[in-house]
Parts: structure tokens; sequence; C-alpha cells
């Protein structure tokens, strides 16, 4: 039987056919019908090819129909893995939820299964984009029509940030929310976005770039999964990660130079700190210089004084004894010491008056009253007119 | 008689599943279908599954069932106080009604732009109501209430109810946003000049005090010096006058021979002496005839 051989040509019609086998667990809901009666179509087509005589015996097509059955009734197989949930829908209504492993649903179109993702954390970025890799930019690209918004205080300010996102309910993530361009993500990030704003809008701007970030990022989770549950949509948000939130690049050198202007503060007050640490303790070193220099005069005052009171006691001791000689002898003596290395003039009274003015010495004629005046004055020691030489 | 069988059952099995196909249809966890008989709508069915109707006399329209979105583009919008913003909003909403929502609206399209327009007026209305302050405040929350409120007092002859609605983006235009970072520019330069400010303040005040306490230092010290010297003169004069005190007539002469020799260096002085003078008394003659009494200084 030649066409027995043939069947077995037809089998690769099963390569064919099995795009819709093995897309039977993605449960493609569109997908079947065409495909399956394509199928049929082509089958007989391909046997009427292989009988020129147009005659399909019984046992020809209760083997094709059997291997057709076979193979739509395998078509129900499916795998799910241990971070998916596979959605059972009979008829469209859910039916169950399939754990992990190898599961079966009937086949199409009675059953069809669908394969979420669940454990798997989802993030999206809002205000920057992650440089592609033709970009030679390192940083994330800034958006700034998605990361500039304004505060309650009527600044701007430049928020990044990055939503963590999980789904929590297959069914629910799958059937309950319209999602624009079919993407969840779109449907956080408009949430994401509504939700940052109307936080930033009730906060003051330097709050949210210094202290009040953890605070940001609690109540921006909160209110998206308020939002999002309002929606049904088995979403649920992990985490808020707020990346920069900074005065936005049109101001930030203002923002950068109120930085320097504090180190510059800082600066200043240690240099002036630096010069009272410097100038404080020298004048202490000075203070105590001069404490010690008056000290030292008292000391050496005293001394002195000490010492000529006692040279004086001692001679006037010695003196008592022959007060006169004692007298006239020092006297004698203190003026050959003096007398004896000095110009002398010995003038009479008598004639001083004419002499005087003829005196070649130019420093008496400006005192020559003085020099008159002299003799008479007995007062004056020994009868000596000096020009020079200091007070004793 | 096998074969003929064998197609009579085939051709049962054909028309029992083309009946039970067109007698039934599905309805998938995201709709919702209403059943038209003779095109007049009879009923609705929101149950997901599998559902019969009558072949011919009655046919089947599905209505979307989730919540469904409508974005309103950026547009102006004037406050109260006639601030103006740019607001940029979605609205989810979904079909309450399938039968007023298929005779109304028709189809989704259709009721995308009309809402898309609802949206858009109610956002200037509410909007037009509030200052804008009120928009960066807790009053927002309440403001996407009372759109959503305006909303669905339009969309209800529609079938549709609106379940939310959010304010995405609310920015001043561009010339507004300038006039901030300007403001925001001038207010952090004032406040970099006040650090600077206050840190020549802190500069100077630390440099005076630092002055202030050299002056103190060095004045206490000039003080106790002082008060040094004058223990050290008033204790020398204590001495000297203890011991000179003793014969002070005595002293004055011991000191005045002091003071010459010390006063009167030799060289450079002349001295003119009378030789009537009591360092004369002997000069000219032996008798020691001399005027006056020995003249000692009186001076010092």
């Amino acid at each position: 039987m030649p066409w027995n051989n043939q069947s077995g040509g037809s089998g690769g019609n099963g390569d064919g056919s099995r795009g819709p086998w093995s897309r039977g667990p993605s449960g493609g809901a569109g997908g079947g019908p065409p495909d399956l009666e394509d199928l049929l179509r082509r089958v007989q087509a391909r046997l009427r090819q292989l009988m020129p005589n147009g005659r399909v015996t019984q046992g020809t097509l209760a083997g094709v129909g059997l291997v057709l059955v076979g193979l739509w009734l395998l078509s129900g197989v499916y795998f799910v893995t241990g971070r998916e949930q596979g959605i059972v829908q009979l008829f469209g209504r859910v039916v169950a939820h399939s754990g992990q492993g190898i599961n079966y649903h009937l086949p199409w179109p009675i059953e069809t299964a669908t394969v979420v993702e669940v454990t798997r954390e989802n993030s999206i970025n809002v205000g920057y984009q992650q440089p592609t890799d033709s970009s030679d930019s390192q940083h994330p690209l800034d958006v700034p029509s998605e990361s500039l918004m304004l505060t309650g205080d009527e600044n701007i300010v430049d928020v990044n940030f990055t939503v963590f996102w999980v789904v929590n309910d297959a069914s629910a993530f799958l059937f309950n929310v319209e999602n624009p361009d079919n993407s969840p993500d779109k449907t956080i990030k408009a949430v994401a976005e509504s939700a940052m704003r109307e936080i930033v809008g009730q906060s003051q701007f330097e709050a949210i770039i210094t202290q009040d970030r953890a605070l940001v990022q609690q109540r921006v989770r909160d209110l998206m999964q308020k939002t999002l549950d309002l929606y049904g949509s088995g979403i649920t948000i992990t985490r808020i990660q707020l990346g920069n939130a900074a005065a936005p690049e049109d101001v930030n050198d203002a923002f950068r130079d109120v930085q320097a202007a504090i180190a510059n503060q800082e600066q200043m007050r240690n240099e002036a700190e630096g010069y009272a640490n410097k100038i404080i303790p020298e004048a202490r070193g000075r203070a105590a210089q001069i404490v010690q220099q008056a000290e030292a005069y008292r000391q050496q005052a005293i001394a002195e004084a000490s010492g000529e009171a006692k040279q004086f006691l001692s001679v006037y001791q010695e003196y008592k004894k022959a007060p006169e000689v004692t007298r006239r002898r020092m006297y004698l003596e203190t003026m050959t010491q003096v007398l004896a290395p000095m110009n002398k003039i010995i003038l009479d009274d008598s004639t001083g008056h004419n002499v005087v003015p003829y005196l070649p010495l130019p420093d008496l004629q400006k005192h020559p009253e003085a020099a008159t005046a002299q003799p008479q004055s007995g007062t004056s020691a020994p009868g000596a007119q000096v020009t020079v030489g200091p007070q004793p | 008689m096998n074969r003929v069988m064998l197609f009579l059952v085939a051709v049962a099995g054909v028309a029992v599943v083309v009946v039970a196909s067109m007698s039934s249809y599905t309805i998938n966890p995201t709709e919702q279908a209403i059943v038209l008989q003779f095109g007049a709508p009879l009923a609705v069915e929101t149950e997901p599954g599998l559902h019969v109707m009558i072949p011919w006399v009655q046919t089947v329209e599905y209505i979307d069932k989730r919540l469904l979105n409508v974005e309103a583009p950026p547009e102006e919008v004037i406050a109260q106080d006639k601030k103006r913003l740019v607001v940029d909003s979605f609205a989810r909403w979904r079909i309450v009604d399938p039968i007023r929502f298929y005779q109304r609206a028709h189809d989704k399209e259709t009721a995308i732009q009309r809402l898309t327009t609802i949206l858009g007026s109610s956002v200037r209305g509410v909007l037009g109501d509030h200052v804008f302050s009120a928009v960066l405040s807790d009053k927002r929350d309440r403001l996407m209430r009372d759109i959503r409120d305006t909303m669905n007092q339009d969309t209800k002859e529609f079938g549709i109810y609106v379940v939310d609605v959010r304010i995405r983006h609310a920015d001043l235009p561009q010339q507004n946003t300038d006039a901030i970072f300007k403001r925001m520019r001038q207010e952090r330069k004032r406040e970099a000049n006040e650090f600077r400010a206050e840190g020549s303040e802190i500069s100077q005040r630390i440099r005076a005090r630092a002055d202030r306490e050299v002056t103190v230092l060095t004045a206490e010290a000039n003080r106790e010096s002082d008060i040094l010297h004058g223990e050290g003169d008033a204790e020398k004069t204590r001495i000297l006058g203890d011991a000179y005190g003793q014969d002070p007539d005595f002293f004055a002469f011991y000191r005045s021979m002091q003071a010459y020799e010390v006063a009167l260096p030799g060289n450079n002085t002349s001295v003119v002496l009378s030789p009537n003078s009591e360092f004369f008394r002997y000069f000219l003659q032996s008798g020691g005839a001399v005027p006056r009494a020995p003249a000692h200084a009186r001076k010092h």
C-alpha cells in the first residue's frame, strides 16, 4: 500500500501544525481557528495530490482523523514555571489557577490557559531613561517633561524615581483594566506621575530635597497603591525609589553657590579662629614677659637700694668717728679727681667782669651772667662754673 | 451501506457542531454582552462563560467590561486667580449600562472622543473655580473628585461611570516657569550672600574678641608691671630713706661728692675757678682765709 508510506509523508504536515500546538499554552484566543481550518484544507489537498485517482480510502481518512484528534488533544499541554501562574478559562470563564509544573487544559476552543509572571519585580523609570547602548552617556538621561514639577511653595524641583511592582492577582491583572497600548507599564506610569506630583505639590521644596525623601517615597507608594486598588488592577507597588530630587538644571549653579557660600563661611570662621588662636597666646606670652621684667626691676631696685644704703651706712659709721677731717678729706679727694683732667681758668673776682667776654669759650658766652654771678653765690659747689654735665 | 451511514453520521456531527456554535456564545472576563433580538437590545449578560441564544433571531454585541482609559492632552487652564497652568489629565471609566452605552455611544472610539471633550471641559470648569494654589495643596485630591463628579453628570446618559480622574501634570506655562527659575535663583543668591555676610560677621566678631583679649592681657600685664615698679621704687625709697635719714647733712655732702665724680667727666670740660673758692683756700695764703664756710652743695 504505497499510500501508507505516503501517509508517513503526511506526518510532515505535522510540522506545519505544530504552531498552534505549541501556541496552546500561551492561549491565543484568535490564533486557533484559521490555523486548524487551513491545516485541514492543506491536508486534503496534499492527499489528493498524492492520489492521482482522487480516491481516499476509509482507513486513510480514519488514520488522518485520529492523528489530528490526537494532536488537538495534545495541544492542551502547557508548562508553568515557579515564577508564573496559569489561568485556565473554560469558554472564557476563569475556572482554575494552575500551579507550577506540567499542566493540561482542554484544547481550544473549549479551554484556554494564560501564563503570567507573578514573582518578578518589574520596574518603571519616571523622570529619566536608562541610557541606550548607542548613546555614549553613562548617566541616566533626564526627561524634563516628566521630572520637573511644582512644589507646594511654588518652586520647581527635579525628581527622578523608579517604581517597583509585582502582580499580586493574575486574573485581576489580566482582565480588570484596559492598559494603553496593552502595556500595564503605561497605566502604572500615569498613576505614578500623578501621585508624585500630588505629593510633591503638598510638600515644601527644601523638605523634598533633604529630610523628607523617605516620607515622599512612602506617601507616593501608598497613594499609588490606593489608586491601583481602586482600579482593581491586581498590582502591588513594592516600593518607590527616589533617585534624584534636586534643584532643576537651570538653577543648579545658584544652589551650588549656596553650598560654596556655606563653605566660605566656614573658611572665614576657621581663619578668624586661627588668627585668635595665634595672637592670644602671643599676647599671654608678652604679658608674662612684661610682668617678669617688672618683677625683675622691683627686685633690682630693692637690691641696689640695699647695697647703696649699706655702703652709705658703712661710710657713715666711720665718718662719725672724725667728721671734720673725713669731710675735708673726701672733699679734697673728690675735687682732685674731678678737677684734674679739666681745663681750668682761675680768675680773680675783681677782674671777672671784664674778662669774661674775651674768654675763648663760646659756650660760656651764652651764660655770662652765670660766670659773673658765681663768685657772689658761695652756695654753689666749689666755686666752679661748669659748661656741660648731667644733673647728678 | 456502511459508507452511507458513515457519511450521515459525519453530516449529522457537522450539523450539530454548526447549530451548537450558532446557538451559543462565549463571554470573556474582559467583556460583557448585549443580546439583541432582531437588532433590539433584549438582555445583558455579564457572566463570563458559555451562553445560549436563538440562532438567526438573536445576535450578540460585546461591550468592554474592563476599567477603561481616556486621556486629555495637555491644555492651558486659567485658575480663578487668573494664573495659568498646563494640565494633562486622564480618567478611568467603565461601562455600567451596556444597553444605554450601545444605544447612545455605540462604540468605544466614539465614547472616548466624547469623554475626552468632557474631561477637558470638566478640568477647565473645576480648576477655573479654584485658585492656583489649591492645585498645590491637600485640595488636589478633592479637585480631582470634583472633576470626576462633574464628568459623571455628563456621562450618565452614555451608561458610563467615571471611576477616577487624575491630574497627571499640572505645570506652569514656559514663561511662568522661567519666572520661577529666576525667583529661585534670586532666593539662592540672597541665601548665599547671607551666608557670606554672616561669615564675615563671625570672622570679625572672633577677631575683635581676640584683639580685645590681647589688649586686656597687655593692659593687665602693664598694670601689674606698674605696681611692681612702684613697689620696687617704694622699697628703694624706704631703704635709702632709712639709711640717709640718719644724717641728712652728711648724706647731702657724700652724695654730692659722688655726683661730681660721675657728672663731670674730665676732658672736654672747662671750668672757671675763683681763687677765693674753698678749693683754693690755701692756694695763695697759708692762713686759709676764706670768705665763707666750706661750700658743700645744698642740692642733692
